[in-house]
């Protein structure tokens, strides 16, 4: 065998194990969130607690934070206030929303769960998971924030705790918030505001439990 | 009333086919749900196709898909749509583009490579080996004793 052979050999192996060693430490739950950066699926569908319709067009032009969740889901109970939190440091702007979407859930727990933590903003009804599968659900909790155009700007996989409250707060929200671009109408194609583009680096972050299997 | 009896035949003999026509559909529609969820992984799963799959997200999807093929949408369709929202991931097979490529070429590569390597290794062994010597011829003084010793055997 030549030198140059045995070089070669060495560093296709060397090549494949740092491939694998870079598997090792990924996280084998992690999906790529394609959808950051793209158009907000339209939805509509019941109130959890009134039954009134709820659906994407009353929402049309303001920054909103869809958290899927489930009164079965213990992550979901351990997010919760800060949920409630969140939703009172913002609710006073006039361009936020915020909406829960009770994901494969039964109605009278989902109602008892929200009766037992508080419940301050709508929640919505997604039974058959079917709007869990357009905004590309694999688990709760899950939130995304929507910005004014419509656009799905960050996406959080797991319980918004500590530094991820923090991090969706001063670093997605505010700005978003603060962004002076007028809201397009609905229509096809994507759109970007030139304050804030979409961060998959803060949409792709790491971690995340309590996915349901 | 024997009237009566050929139109109640040929209605009887309408419904039943009518329920024979549902039964082949709902297996078509069966069919083509099934050939979709072999293809698609289950996000939740580790590399369980969403037809074997038992977690609760893969019984949605199925129904997710049921129902697009009851509308009438194409394989493909679905597939996009369910592409569209999970990415490369959701697939069972890769799409073969980009750096996807890796995945389909770098086993061959490795498999030919490594028969090459395997095949040149082996043809230097065979050709490195040297021929078989022929024992060595017996001296004199070895042969006498053995025949002295055959003969005293005797």
């Amino acid at each position: 065998m030549t030198r140059t052979t045995q070089i070669t050999i060495l560093v296709v192996l060397l090549a494949l194990l740092s491939l694998f060693y870079q598997g090792l430490w990924g996280d084998p739950r992690h999906i790529p969130p394609v959808l950051v950066g793209t158009r907000a699926p339209v939805f509509e569908g019941p109130d959890v607690e009134s039954g009134e319709p709820l659906s994407s067009e009353q929402y049309k032009s303001k920054v909103i934070v869809v958290n899927f969740w489930a009164s079965w889901c213990q992550e979901c109970k351990v997010e919760h206030k800060n949920l409630l939190r969140l939703y009172d440091e913002f609710k006073d702007h006039p361009e936020f929303v915020m909406l829960g979407i009770n994901y494969q859930d039964e109605i009278p727990k989902a109602r008892a769960y929200l009766q037992r933590y508080g419940s301050s903003f709508p929640h919505m009804q997604d039974v058959k998971g079917a709007l869990a599968i357009d905004f590309g659900v694999y688990g709760v909790p899950e939130t995304f924030v929507i910005d004014k155009q419509g656009i799905i700007r960050h996406k959080w996989i797991g319980p918004i705790v500590d530094n991820v409250y923090t991090n969706l707060t001063q670093n997605v929200l505010t700005p978003l918030l603060s962004d002076p671009t007028p809201a397009l109408r609905q229509g096809s194609g994507q759109a970007t505001s030139p304050s804030v583009r979409p961060e998959r680096s803060v949409s792709e972050v790491e971690g995340g439990s309590g996915q349901a299997t | 009333m024997f009237r009566l009896a050929p139109i109640l035949i040929f209605l009887c003999f309408v419904s039943l086919t009518d329920g024979v026509a549902k039964v082949v559909d709902e297996t078509e529609i069966d069919q083509q749900v099934r050939d979709i969820a072999k293809t698609l992984r289950c996000t939740v799963c580790q590399t369980e196709n969403i037809w074997e799959s038992g977690a609760p997200l893969a019984h949605q999807m199925r129904e997710a898909i049921r129902e697009r093929v009851i509308q009438g949408q194409s394989t493909e369709e679905i597939r996009a749509y369910f592409h569209s929202r999970y990415g490369d991931y959701i697939m069972m097979e890769p799409p073969k583009q980009g750096v996807n490529w890796l995945i389909w070429l770098v086993p061959f590569l490795l498999l030919f490579g490594g028969g090459a390597l395997l095949w040149r290794e082996v043809k230097g062994w065979v050709t490195r080996t040297p021929p078989s010597q022929p024992p060595p011829a017996l001296d004199e003084a070895s042969r006498r004793r053995i025949e002295r010793e055959l003969h005293e055997n005797q």
